[in-house]
């Protein structure tokens, strides 16, 4: 039995409507593609850092963190600390970040066109698409999931649709009107908003169940396993490498991160948002982990079946008080609009930018006219998010899927960004090598893991094996590509 | 309290108290971040409306 009261609706009611206030107001801004896409390069640090953390958070996010904590204990943060050191690496060193915020492009297949050419830009901005749209597609319908679960909504007829375009329209209106200017806009309220609530809800929630009861859920369910990952049956040494992979290629080469980068105003900013949000990667996962640790302790045995997604929103929605859940709805929801609206606007900005980049050099469009299509895109993005969303039978482990689908355009984008920063050599043989080999494994294992003859090699295999091969067999792709290609020289070479 | 549940507990309680910090400083530093990155923009269109009329 959910708590949601006229003043929990009251709370989201206002949250919703400042925030699409603000967002739509910023549009008039917006003359300009490069304002459009990349808020005309002049976001400082502190706002970066405010839309970096709520674009990475949303509510499918908090639904797999808190999966991986009723599912693993604490090790289910594992992906969370790596992720961590993986933003403050790159950011202390600008590896990679800082040619590719030099360069002065707004995606990534552009930065690849200057040393590859065309057609290896056209290729990863399509990987980047597929691995894109795969990802995002359970988005819409995760946090419609959870907003019904933990409002106490009725589940039955078409419920999830409603509140899956509800939530799209209220999103995409300001996406479409303002693009990254009225989402860094919203993504500052959004941040504010969602970090209240998680904060709110946390300490509730300790103070609820007590801290030494989490611990004892967790050792008693799972042991040490619950504790370290590395004894874990459930993850390991491979869970840990392809998570180290997935993370570090995920701070260097997913666009809705990278296009924080770009946005900045010079490199510096950049690289200072990298190292001052990196805490909160590990954050992203401990936090959503206690909320999932509690539900286990708390929530009777069998009452949460196979379906260990909806164990959080579940127990939240029968323990949190009137005026709590209206901060935790609104949060969620800021969460959410923040990820949707960043997401939506990055893979709109690389279909406009790269994959129609032939169409745009035929036709010579005014500023005007790429605005416009840029809009249209990110409409269409979200009509197939809603279809892909209500149609794809997600089961299992939500971090799995993930991982698996993003591993399409990272292990080959990782590559190549390396490659072209820091191989001078590298050519364009190796690029389209390494961007088939990165993207024909993972999608490989997918078609395994759906067709029931081949369930079960797949899960002999695993998503962990299946994603570490990935980025190496796309590495291993790069030097071989590039070392067959005939008559290459390095400038060095052909200087003697 | 062993070694792992001390790790985890110290974890959790440093994301407590650096998210609440973050959060109130981005909400502190983060409007004056909007309010220049909106005043430069207005700026730039300001400029190209007038380079715009000084072609012409």
């Amino acid at each position: 039995m959910s708590n949601f009261s006229w003043v929990d609706g009251s709370i989201v009611g206002v949250y919703l409507l400042a925030t699409m206030t603000a967002g739509i107001m910023v549009r008039k801004y917006v003359g300009r593609v490069e304002t459009f896409l990349v808020a005309g390069r002049e976001m400082n640090v502190y706002l970066g850092i405010a839309s970096l953390a709520a674009t990475e958070f949303g509510i499918v996010t908090c639904m797999y963190t808190a999966q991986n904590g009723f599912d693993k204990g604490f090790a289910g943060a594992t992906p969370g600390i790596l992720c961590g050191l993986a933003y403050f690496v790159v950011g202390r060193t600008g590896f990679c970040i800082e040619p590719m915020r030099r360069a002065g492009v707004m995606t990534l297949p552009e930065m690849f066109e200057k040393r590859f050419g065309p057609s290896v830009r056209w290729l990863s901005g399509l990987v980047i698409i597929i691995s894109g749209l795969l990802n995002m597609g359970i988005y819409l319908r995760m946090g419609g999931e959870f907003l019904i679960a933990v409002s106490g909504i009725s589940g039955k007829g078409h419920t999830l649709e409603i509140m899956m375009s509800l939530l799209l329209i209220s999103v995409a209106a300001y996406t479409i009107l303002g693009g990254m200017l009225s989402v860094l806009v919203t993504d500052f309220l959004q941040f504010v908003v969602m970090s209240a609530g998680l904060i709110v809800v946390t300490i509730l929630i300790i103070a609820h169940v007590g801290w030494g009861t989490l611990l004892s859920a967790v050792e008693s369910h799972y042991g040490a396993g619950g504790f370290n990952p590395f004894v874990n049956p459930d993850m390991g040494w491979s869970f840990v490498v392809f998570n180290s992979f997935v993370v570090t290629a995920c701070v260097l080469t997913h666009q809705p991160v990278i296009q924080r980068v770009l946005s900045a105003k010079d490199v510096q900013t950049g690289r200072k948002v990298f190292t001052w949000t990196s805490f909160f990667f590990v954050c992203r996962f401990v936090i959503p982990g206690i909320w999932g640790i509690a539900a286990l302790a708390s929530l009777p045995a069998g009452v949460v079946g196979e379906r260990t997604q909806q164990a959080m929103p579940l127990y939240l929605g029968s323990i949190l008080p009137m005026g709590v859940m209206g901060i935790l709805v609104a949060a969620m929801l800021a969460a959410d609009m923040s990820t949707d609206s960043s997401y939506l606007l990055a893979y709109g900005s690389v279909i406009y930018n790269d994959l129609l980049a032939p169409l745009r050099r035929r036709v010579n469009m005014t500023e005007r006219q790429g605005i416009r299509w840029n809009r249209l895109i990110v409409a269409a993005l979200g009509v197939f998010f809603l279809f892909y969303g209500l149609w794809y039978p997600l089961k299992g482990s939500v971090w799995s899927y993930l991982t698996i689908t993003a591993t399409i355009g990272f292990a080959s984008m990782t590559t190549l960004l390396v490659s072209c920063c820091y191989w001078k050599r590298a050519n364009n043989w190796g690029a389209a090598g390494a961007i088939v080999a990165g993207a024909v494994i993972p999608l490989a294992y997918l078609v395994l893991e759906l067709a029931p003859a081949t369930r079960e090699l797949a899960l002999r295999i695993g998503p962990n094996w299946s994603g570490i091969a990935a980025f190496l067999g796309s590495g291993v792709a790069m030097v071989v590509g590039t070392l067959l290609k005939p008559g290459q020289k390095t400038a060095k070479e052909a200087k003697a | 309290m062993s070694v792992a549940h001390g790790f985890w507990t110290v974890l959790a309680l440093a994301c407590l108290i650096w998210y609440s910090t973050v959060t109130f400083l981005v909400a502190y530093r983060g409007v004056i971040d909007i309010r220049s990155m909106l005043a430069r923009l207005r700026r730039g269109q300001t400029s190209e409306g007038e380079d715009g009329l000084n072609r012409e």
